[in-house]
């Protein structure tokens, strides 16, 4: 009986030795860093009177408005500008660091760390002066020296860095480079301290725009060899902001560097949540100051009588979603059943009644905002008759002569996305196939494309830089390894061969152009939709836009109190 | 006993091993590889092959095995491809503490709270209150966390406004009196997922310590006891629950390791970021080290948690004898 009460103890002790521990630990690690807390605190209770802790809950909500502009984050895979390829990590590596170009607000290419460049009469030669006030965070000034360093770095494959190539590739000698077959980079040359030379391997218009992607951004090489491990978790930039604070899946906070070229921004300070539940919902607690609109909250933001409509507004993203077609898989490889299945599902109307039209039905693959783009509607309306047309003239002949037909999308498996189910459900009905689907995650989706196995599949293409290149050639072009839908055709290579070496702006568009029209009339891609970004701001901020590429902003934005 | 135990632990590095090789080449088995997902929209096949040799992503399977054992016995757990730059272990231990704490304290709600809940249950049986809290608790439990959660936001953070949307803070703010002293108040951003962790806890405990607690009201020492003329509190307390507990250790046991697991769903529609989140955010991109390390360390509590539950059983019940059935 002793032995029960003893046990009965043992238990309880268990679990108030539990509650003490977590308790305890945790009220060390908060008094640890106590400062910021304590500071908190005093900034919260401003009189003395609001002394219950439902005071401070309900003013913690409220306070943090105060000075700084709250937006919501996630933890950056890397902050290394020459490693990082998502958008996530872009949005900070785009403020803390910067390169010789960049992107202006309404998109134009301006000159960042440069303050001149030249281009040579066979446009193959850059040379950049780079201007004489531009700093580290630390003090130090950059020269071509950190330049030449930093885009040597990013193709060293010590760095291993995925995407170097993609944008530093046109210099002579960057595949060398980056594969290890050469210690140098043969076409980039220090002039002298302020400037530096590149060669190009053709004359590439546009070169300055790839520039303006972060694997082309200069990093501090003392930093870097000093510490070549961790050196991003206190990066010595020179964008116009640095890093104050990093808390792993809590927060991370940016503070305005004041030996920026350009000034110190206005918005002194910039707090990343990186943790919190729907970002609206804390919008609307007053806990952000922006928060994106998915399509399910989409009408109440657009309505205009709402609390949410007069902070709403959207843009357009350089994006397109497009279904795809494997040109080499039946029964695919035949173009009019390619055809038949593009002209055989209303876009538009799957567009409005599905996504209350919250993205652009496409029209065309270059995107909205790219040189270029035009409005007309390129690609092959609804139109049930030609698609059954289409399907009879080809070599399959009829719905009951094609093999068994797959789509494959990202998603959980549940059930199929809702515009799909629409294109499925239009697909039985005006030509009588029945096509499965088929979800899978990016990991296997890639996979499978890099393997051809794929018949169908969505997915999805946004552009680096606003110039057609980044994509009709990179996805079209029969030699691109990320051509997915394996599509070989010698008069776009051509058009897209001549548009590479075009020195005419108008007319290396025009050549871009002409390759499109085939890709779709083709029935390569059924072009999709062109995906909107739509945000709700608080009224205090102003100057915020969201950005349709990689490039800094926060130092356009103001808050006022 | 102690035989017992060090029989029991010597084992545990053989389960480890089987435990890692086999999540390791289910994972390389399986389609992509982080790299394929890292490089996003860029795939060329030449730079993934060497970013793969350069990562040591090449070779075949046994290789890679060796390569990462070797370096998991120096305590080199790998580096994260989610979060470049930080050793798994860096990773890991800090997001496992918060869901472990918050973890913690709704288990010790839940038992708190259940346990009482279901004894009464069991004294009050016959009567219509011992259904009334069984079905209401059930019903709570029948509840899914993600159907549980967005009403409780919507009460406490958007009409009350009396708690933030989600987020993590610690467990303790200091609020500090006259400046000078401090005095700890619990977090406002704890409140929300304690809720949504418990209410469906309570039903569980109840239910087993009611169940078991029936049982031993009928035994006989029992009948001998009430016939002693002790008052119903103390039989209650000295003899009902302890005989009740089993059961529930072993339970608490099976919590213990569901715990450094998080809670998937609380931790994504609460945005806090704590190890069940960032172990699915691990598989979907393929984060391989994540995994694994989680996986290992996970077994490896679950060794360890059964083998505590053992032990309590012989304090529990002195008839049981570790290693008896070992020995025959």
């Amino acid at each position: 009986m002793g032995g029960q009460y003893r046990l009965l103890g043992i238990l309880l002790a268990v679990l108030a030795v539990l509650v003490l521990v977590v308790g305890g630990l945790s009220a060390a690690l908060l008094i640890g860093g106590g400062e910021e807390t304590g500071g908190n605190g005093g900034t919260t209770t401003s009189s003395p009177s609001e002394a219950g802790p439902d005071a401070s809950e309900g003013g913690e909500t409220v306070e943090a408005a105060s000075g700084r502009l709250r937006l919501p984050g996630i933890d950056p895979i890397t902050l290394d500008p020459h490693l990082v390829t998502d958008t996530g990590s872009a949005q900070y590596v785009a403020e803390i660091f910067s390169g010789l170009t960049t992107i202006s607000p309404d998109l134009e290419l301006a000159l960042d760390l440069a303050e001149s460049f030249d281009i040579s009469e066979d446009g193959r030669v850059y040379t950049f002066t780079l201007r004489p006030d531009a700093l580290f965070h630390n003090g130090r000034r950059v020269t071509a020296a950190d330049v030449a360093w930093s885009i040597d770095r990013a193709l060293d494959p010590e760095t291993s860095s995925l995407v170097a190539l993609s944008y530093l590739g046109d210099i002579v000698g960057a595949r060398e480079r980056r594969l290890g077959r050469s210690e140098t980079l043969e076409g980039m040359r220090v002039v002298d301290e302020r400037t530096i030379e590149f060669t190009l391997d053709a004359p590439k218009p546009f070169f300055l725009w790839k520039l303006t992607y972060p694997t082309a951004w200069v990093v501090d090489s003392q930093q870097v060899e000093a510490n070549p491990r961790n050196w991003t978790r206190n990066p010595n930039g020179t964008g116009p902001y640095q890093l104050k604070e990093w808390r792993l899946g809590e927060r991370i906070v940016l503070e305005a560097s004041d030996r920026y070229y350009e000034g110190t921004p206005s918005v002194k300070e910039v707090l990343f949540e990186l943790s919190g539940g729907s970002t609206l919902t804390r919008f609307e607690n007053g806990e952000l100051d922006v928060a994106g609109i998915g399509v399910n909250d989409l009408e109440r933001a657009q309505d205009p009588s709402s609390d949410l409509g007069p902070l709403y507004s959207n843009s357009v993203e350089m994006s397109i979603s497009y279904l795809a077609f494997n040109t080499e898989a039946p029964p695919f490889d035949d173009v009019n059943v390619r055809r038949a299945f593009a002209m055989a599902i209303d876009r538009a109307k799957v567009a409005e009644t599905v996504f209350m039209n919250a993205w652009l039905p496409a029209t065309g693959i270059i995107p909205p905002r790219v040189p270029g783009y035009t409005a007309e509607d390129k690609t092959y309306t609804f139109d049930p008759e030609g698609a059954r047309a289409a399907l009879a003239a080809s070599s399959y002949g009829s719905p009951e002569g094609l093999p068994p037909i797959t789509l494959t999308e990202m998603g959980g498996g549940a059930s199929a996305s809702i515009d799909t189910q629409a294109f499925l459900e239009q697909w039985r009905e005006e030509l009588g196939v029945e096509v499965q689907v088929r979800q899978t995650d990016r990991a296997t989706l890639t996979a499978d494309l890099d393997d051809g196995r794929l018949q169908i599949f969505v997915d999805g293409w946004s552009m680096d830089y606003p110039d057609p290149e980044s994509v009709i050639d990179l996805k079209f072009h029969s030699t691109s390894p990320l051509n997915d839908v394996r599509y070989q055709n010698t008069a776009v290579d051509a058009l897209i061969e001549a548009a590479r070496v075009e020195q005419d702006p108008e007319r290396r568009l025009q050549l871009y152009r002409d390759a499109e029209q085939i890709l779709i009339d083709e029935a390569a891609w059924v072009p999709l939709y062109f995906p909107l970004a739509h945000v709700v701001v608080a009224p205090r901020v102003e100057g915020w836009f969201a950005p349709p590429l990689i490039m800094p902003r926060l130092r356009f934005v103001t808050v006022t109190e | 006993m102690a035989v017992y135990i060090v029989r029991r632990l010597i084992w545990l590095p053989f389960i480890l091993l089987v435990v890692s090789f086999a999540t390791f080449s289910i994972a390389r088995f399986g389609p992509g590889d982080p790299l394929a997902v890292a490089a996003g929209q860029f795939r060329d096949p030449e730079i993934l092959a060497q970013v793969r040799a350069e990562r040591g992503l090449d070779g075949s399977v046994l290789e890679q095995y060796g390569r990462w054992l070797s370096a998991a016995l120096r305590g080199d757990f790998g580096e994260s491809f989610l979060q470049q730059g930080f050793s798994v272990s860096e990773l890991i231990f800090p997001k496992m503490w918060i869901s472990a704490q918050l973890g913690l304290i709704a288990l010790v709600i839940v038992f708190a709270l259940g346990i009482p809940l279901g004894l009464l249950a069991s004294r009050l049986s016959g009567t219509w209150i011992d259904p009334f809290i069984i079905s209401t608790l059930l019903f709570l439990r029948a509840i899914p966390v993600i159907v549980l959660i967005p009403p409780l936001l919507w009460l406490f953070a958007l009409q009350l406004n009396l708690l933030p949307v989600g987020g993590w803070g610690g467990l303790f703010d200091i609020w500090w009196l006259g400046g000078v002293v401090a005095i700890p108040i619990p977090d406002p951003h704890l409140y929300l997922p304690l809720m949504a962790m418990s209410i469906g806890g309570f039903g569980g405990v109840a239910r087993l310590v009611r169940i078991t607690a029936l049982e031993v009201q009928g035994e006989d020492y029992i009948r001998t006891a009430r016939a002693k003329g002790l008052p119903e509190s103390v039989i209650s307390g000295r003899h009902v629950l302890p005989n009740s507990l089993l059961p529930v250790v072993t339970v608490i046991g099976f919590a213990l390791t569901s715990i450094i697991e998080g809670a998937f769903f609380v931790e994504v529609l609460l945005g806090i970021p704590g190890i069940g989140r960032f172990t699915f955010e691990a598989v979907v991109s393929r984060d391989y080290d994540v995994i694994l390390a989680m996986t290992v360390i996970t077994s490896a509590v679950f060794v360890l948690m059964n083998l505590l539950v053992e032990i309590s059983y012989t304090f529990i019940d002195p008839r049981i004898r570790l290693g008896a059935s070992a020995a025959t």
